[in-house]
């Protein structure tokens, strides 16, 4: 529960560098999509509201650059994450391959509770062919560490939707796990 | 950026007589006998000149118009050589006659470095480090460039083995400017016609957008650890950051004049603006800039920070440049370090982006020393977004299709076509950002081309007047195309271009009403009185408290 920033949910994206989380996001909040590649300046925060279990909840979205410079603003980024999505490049073997540091550093600087943390694991770029990390290996990893794995594309909006609604759904429910009774979540604590 | 203004210079023969009431100018200026003291004098007093070898094809040798002769025979060559120019490919960052925005800079990483092509491009730059290893190329895969980098080093090492430093290499039609910074080694190579210090000058712009993103002390930190360390690792996905410095630095006039542009406002919204941002701070933040459509609104400073320090212009350029690089379809909020190289090379502040309206024209960046402090200048915006809605302001800064500024047309004066002005006569006391005011480029400079060449002339009177050898004070270049003068005093830099049939006493007068009317609108053009400030619990204190230093304010807060 944020109850210090005035959102009900806060997920954050991270990933190696140009595997799509921006576009990620933007499909997802926006449902527009752009061929050029930007890299994401520190953070990038889109806030949206959604439904969960008919209640409307504001969730907040943090994209992060992957560019190893921010390596050391990430722990700032991380604080108060109810959610995590890694996202690789499933036409870059190495995106796949630093998932286990992402997901290890990440475990590290969150503590996690006893039920794990909620996270899904997004392939993306599925719409180009030129294919390095076969589905049945992403999926093998994913099993192994008890994670959600979803095959996306960004570019043609595949799975994106279903991935987030998984996700936050998945905090939602540890949240309520943890004690939390959904009228907490209406509650805006003063500034 | 330091602009070195000369000494006043020894050609006081141009030729031309000046109103003195509009430049204050005293008789030492333009030297005794040229000197008028009226607008009626000055004709009969040009009008016996008015034929003289300022056009192209009078040659008279007299030592009076011997400097006029070499402008000419200078500018003939000039015109010569830009017109042969064959680069003309590139976008411009800004002043694009199209109200669509700056167009994006298209990326050349995959350009194949052996072709003839490559090799023909107007400028290259390169970065590379001590021992040799390449960091970034504008053109082409820095990486094809390791060995044409591996020479550039040993060309700086066999000058340095020597106790000395490579300064720049000079060839038929290329200049070779070398900077070293550092660790970091920076190359020019350019066709262009812009001095040594001109290139030298955009190397450190090149030099400080890097600085901007890892500051000085880490790239200082990590080379002594590790001297063949890949600077690119930390640099990845930066490329598109300086490629799109690169051609603001050549098409945008406030790089050359080391000066920020201010959308034009009534004085009285300014204000306002300047006090809603006064009032929405929250500890730790130091900095609120309001920018629209890529022109300064209003920079509200800390008022201890400020009591030792001022934001400088390539500041403000390097961080625009960053965002309008990154801000991937701009929606949202950004949080992300930042270092201001000129204000602080060590240290990084906590920049929250985010743009007011949706057609993302008018952006709000806040600097915070504090990393932790998101939420808190994240809740500062939405105070300043909810006044200015009550306000109306947004309206008038987003302005829908209207241009961001104003057109030459504005003046009121025929044969002028454009203009650069930056007032230098800005009292210390009130601590402002240089600034300066030019208006929209239109025909017959729509089209690129045509604003390359413009640009190519501005940076070509420029060096003339800031020469380290010889600095001028006015120049007055006929061209084919376009007529320019280029004149410095006490009180301001102006370039302006005019039709190529104007007469020099024309240009006189069309020069009397563009300083009028600058003079009129001053309050509407610039930023007189920058507001401050004060989120330390004692100002009084907190200033004569010493410098910002780092350990003390969490400026060091490096990688």
């Amino acid at each position: 529960m944020n109850s210090s920033k005035n959102v009900d949910l806060k997920i954050i994206i991270i990933g190696a560098l140009g595997v799509g989380k921006t576009s990620l996001l933007h499909q997802f909040v926006h449902k527009t999509f752009h061929e050029d590649y930007r890299t994401t300046l520190g953070a990038s925060i889109l806030s949206k509201h959604i439904m969960v279990d008919n209640t409307p909840l504001k969730l907040q979205i943090w994209d992060t650059g992957g560019q190893e410079r921010f390596r050391s603003m990430v722990s700032t980024f991380y604080k108060g994450s109810d959610g995590c999505m890694l996202a690789f490049d499933v036409t870059d073997l190495e995106s796949f391959e630093s998932l286990d540091d992402w997901r290890e550093d990440f475990l590290e600087k969150i503590i996690p509770t006893e039920q794990g943390f909620p996270m899904v694991v997004l392939g993306n770029k599925i719409d180009l062919n030129e294919r390095q990390v076969r589905r049945e290996l992403a999926s093998f990893w994913c099993k192994e560490k008890d994670i959600p794995y979803f095959e996306v594309s960004a570019k043609n909006d595949i799975n994106v939707v279903q991935a987030f609604e998984t996700l936050y759904s998945y905090v939602n429910c540890a949240l309520y796990c943890i004690g939390l009774e959904s009228q907490s979540f209406r509650s805006r604590p003063p500034f | 950026m330091e602009m070195a203004t000369g000494e006043p210079g020894s050609p006081t023969r141009e030729g031309m007589a000046l109103p003195q009431e509009q430049a204050g100018l005293c008789p030492t200026d333009t030297g005794g006998d040229e000197l008028s003291t009226g607008p009626e004098e000055q004709e009969e007093l040009l009008a016996p000149q008015s034929n003289g070898p300022m056009r192209a094809a009078d040659g008279q040798g007299d030592a009076q118009e011997e400097l006029s002769d070499k402008e000419l025979s200078d500018s003939a060559s000039t015109d010569n050589a830009l017109e042969d120019s064959s680069e003309f490919g590139r976008p411009l960052g800004v002043g694009a006659c199209d109200p669509g925005g700056p167009p994006a800079p298209s990326t050349h990483r995959d350009e194949d470095v052996t072709a003839a092509s490559w090799r023909a491009r107007r400028k290259h730059i390169f970065v590379l480090s001590e021992a040799g290893k390449p960091i970034y190329s504008r053109y082409g895969n820095e990486e094809a460039l390791s060995s044409t980098m591996g020479v550039m080093m040993a060309l700086v090492s066999f000058i340095q083995s020597g106790d000395n430093a490579i300064r720049s290499i000079y060839s038929d039609d290329r200049k070779l400017v070398f900077v070293q910074q550092g660790p970091l080694v920076l190359v020019s190579v350019s066709r262009t016609l812009q001095s040594e210090q001109q290139l030298r000058q955009e190397l450190l712009y090149v030099y400080y957008q890097i600085l901007s993103m890892l500051t000085q002390v880490s790239i200082t930190r990590i080379f002594e650890r590790k001297k063949n360390y890949d600077l690119r690792r930390l640099l990845a996905g930066s490329e598109k950051i300086l490629d799109r410095l690169l051609n603001l630095v050549e098409s945008d006039p406030g790089f050359l004049l080391g000066a920020v542009r201010c959308l034009p406002l009534p004085a009285s919204l300014r204000d306002a603006l300047g006090t809603l941002l006064q009032k929405a701070i929250t500890p730790n933040l130091v900095f609120s800039i309001l920018v629209a459509r890529s022109q300064l609104v209003t920079a509200v400073q800390e008022r201890a920070v400020i009591e030792e320090c001022r934001l400088e212009p390539t500041d403000l350029h390097l961080l625009l440049n960053l965002i309008g690089a990154s801000s991937a379809f701009q929606a949202g909020e950004i949080w992300t370090p930042i270092c201001l190289p000129r204000f602080n090379p060590d240290g990084y502040f906590y920049a929250y982006i985010s743009y007011l309206d949706a057609e993302c024209t008018v952006c709000l960046v806040l600097l915070s020393t504090d990393k932790e402090s998101f939420y808190a200048v994240s809740d500062c915006k939405k105070r300043v977004e909810e006044a200015m809605r009550t306000q109306g302001s947004l309206q008038v800064l987003s302005g829908g299709p209207q241009s961001p500024s104003y057109g030459v047309g504005q003046v009121g004066v025929p044969d002028l076509r454009h203009f650069l002005y930056k007032p230098l006569d800005i009292p210390e006391n009130y601590r402002q950002l240089p600034q300066f005011t030019s208006p929209e480029l239109e025909g017959p400079y729509c089209s690129e081309e045509e604003q390359h060449r413009l640009f190519d002339l501005y940076h070509y009177l420029h060096s003339r007047i800031h020469s380290t050898s010889r600095p001028l004070r006015l120049i007055y270049h006929v061209a084919e195309k376009e007529t320019l003068l280029a004149w410095v005093t006490s009180k301001f830099e102006l370039y302006t271009c005019f039709s190529p049939l104007v007469t020099k006493a024309g240009a006189i007068n069309v020069l009397t009403k563009l300083l009028r009317w600058i003079k009129k609108e001053e309050d509407r053009l610039f930023i007189r009185y920058p507001p401050k400030y004060s989120t330390t619990p004692n100002p009084g204190k907190g200033a004569k408290g010493g410098r910002p230093d780092g350990a003390e304010n969490g400026f060091f807060a490096g990688l």
